[in-house]
């Protein structure tokens, strides 16, 4: 019954999605756009298909935009959990690091980029910093939330047993904060991917941004739709791994 | 351990309070507590609800200190939670760590105690079969019914292999038939391993079915109002025990008791 549901939005989604296709299609041939803007869709496609893993392809710059986007997320990830959980146990350092978090955090990830540029030039670290700037809030304002957030039933069960401070962080409210910590690390990646293209539009740095800067400057139509294109199946791609991973560390929670 | 030593800490109450006051807040709640539970008794506090009983609990597991007296356990002055008292709370959805199966919720009290890991899944395995949850190790407290829940919280609490253990209202939320069925369990369980029980509940009846002696606390301050021995013989049935003519008379005792607040 849920299987044959499930089947029936995948037909429908795959539907949608052939009937855009088809509309990019005629609006590329009836000739209301020029070409040298609008490429249809097999040329699109075409564009990513030739060449793909050459010298000149698509393959390469969508591998460094990928890592580029990992690199700067894990990096992100790994700090907003390890000061969003010391901010979400230790009052302490609530009272410390609190207000000037908050005087970051509205900062617009863009603004940083001078900013970053100072300091890094137009370097590969320099976007790797605005990635992780960006894509570290939502992950350490989740951490925050997830572990301050435990039931106090349980750091009395805690208590009763003895365990040490540590082992109640670790087995008790981090494990608390994981459903959050995952949301907000599902915004962080999705911010990762825009911070990435960006970087490379002002960095200069190699991958799909600069590949579809330079298509567009250079009138290639195709090319340009083909890394827009690359970069809808990333971003489709890591919602699918990051949602499947965390309906495996999340099955505890009860089934709806 | 010296022979007197053992002598005294064998002749000493398994939880002794000796003139005990407590004041929460600038707000007296246990005034004037002297009470002695023997090895292995079973002991069940009934009152009306806000009159300390749970309070009186939590100075047994050493979340609240004294403020006049001393609460003592085996001898010693109680000075913070212990793993030889452990403790089931009524809130079992609370209280189990919701993103652990059943095995590793009974494994958290196992590593909190330091036993070695090889040994952990035989006596993980024997504690789950004890409660009667042998069939469900793997399975997640979301999964499980709410009496599962609470055997599950029982089954921890006995891993602590306690000299103590303390109830509050365990029962309190479940259905009728999963009451009597754990009431009677429980009973076993404790009497087999010789473990001394703290029982709180609002049910006159459980408290006397289960119980070797019944505490009746009133309110403001929270006072023992009197303490009534149980004269029934165990093992206690749920057909036999309810009707004997004793069972009656406490109960008659203890609700108007009850009336009275
Ligand atoms: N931490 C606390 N601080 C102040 N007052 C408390 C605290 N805990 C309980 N009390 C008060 O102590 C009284 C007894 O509470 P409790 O022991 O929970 O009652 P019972 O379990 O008998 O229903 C209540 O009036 C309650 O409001
Ligand atoms: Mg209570």
């Amino acid at each position: 019954m849920k299987r044959a549901s499930n089947f029936l939005w995948f037909l429908g989604s795959v539907g949608v999605f052939a009937l855009l296709l088809f509309g990019w299609h005629l609006i590329a041939q009836s000739g209301m756009v020029s070409r040298v803007y609008l490429a249809p869709p097999d040329k699109a496609f075409a564009a990513i298909t030739n060449g793909f893993t050459g010298p000149n392809g698509l393959g390469s710059s969508m591998w460094a935009t990928v890592q580029r986007m990992l690199y700067g997320w894990v990096l992100a990830s790994m700090v907003g959990i390890v000061l969003g959980s010391i901010i979400g146990i230790s009052a302490i350092a609530r009272i410390y690091l609190q207000p000037m978090l908050e005087f970051l955090r509205p900062l617009p990830a863009s603004a940083i980029v001078p900013l970053a540029i100072a300091f890094f030039g137009l370097s590969e670290s320099m976007v790797l910093f605005v990635i992780a700037f960006g894509s570290f809030w939502p992950v350490l304002l989740a951490a925050v939330q997830g572990v301050s957030s435990v039931e106090p039933r349980l750091y009395e069960v805690a208590r009763a047993l003895n365990m040490s401070r540590r082992e109640t962080i670790w087995k008790i409210a981090l494990p608390n904060a994981l459903p959050d910590i995952f949301a907000g690390m599902r915004i962080g990646l999705a911010v990762a991917l825009v911070l990435t293209v960006v970087g490379e539009f002002v960095g200069g740095q190699n991958g799909l941004g600069l590949e579809i800067l330079r298509a567009s400057r250079q009138f290639q139509a195709p090319r340009m739709f083909g890394g827009v294109i690359l970069l809808g199946v990333i971003g489709y791609s890591c919602a699918v791994i990051i949602s499947n991973v965390e309906r495996y560390l999340m099955r505890w929670r009860a089934s709806r | 351990m010296s022979q007197s030593a053992v002598a005294t800490s064998q002749a000493a109450p398994e939880i002794c309070f000796d003139g005990v006051d407590l004041s929460l807040g600038g707000l007296e709640i246990l005034k004037g507590i002297d009470l002695e539970i023997r090895r292995g008794e079973f002991i069940c506090v009934i009152g009306p609800s806000g009159c300390g009983k749970t309070t009186m609990l939590r100075l047994i597991a050493g979340f609240h200190r004294a403020t006049a007296g001393a609460v003592m356990h085996e001898g010693r002055a109680v000075n913070g939670p212990s793993p030889d008292i452990a403790i089931v709370f009524q809130d079992y959805g609370k209280a189990l760590l919701p993103w652990r199966n059943a095995a590793d919720n009974v494994a958290l009290a196992l590593e909190a105690m330091r036993v070695p890991k090889s040994q952990r899944a035989d006596m993980i395995t024997g504690f789950l079969g004890k409660v009667g949850l042998a069939d469900h190790a793997q399975k997640f407290p979301s999964q499980m019914s709410g009496g599962m829940q609470q055997r599950l919280q029982i089954a921890r609490a006995l891993a602590q292999n306690p000299s103590v253990l303390l109830m509050d209202e365990p029962f309190g939320a479940l259905d009728a038939m999963t009451r009597q069925t754990l009431q009677d369990e429980c009973l076993n369980l404790v009497e087999n391993m010789g473990t001394t029980v703290f029982f709180v509940t609002h049910d006159i009846e459980e408290a006397i079915y289960l119980g070797d002696r019944v505490v009746t606390l009133s309110p403001n301050p929270g006072r023992i109002a009197d303490i009534h021995t149980v004269n029934l013989p165990r093992p206690r049935n749920q057909l036999t025990t309810r009707e004997d003519p004793e069972f009656l008379r406490l109960r008659r005792v203890l609700f108007d008791f009850i009336q009275g607040h």
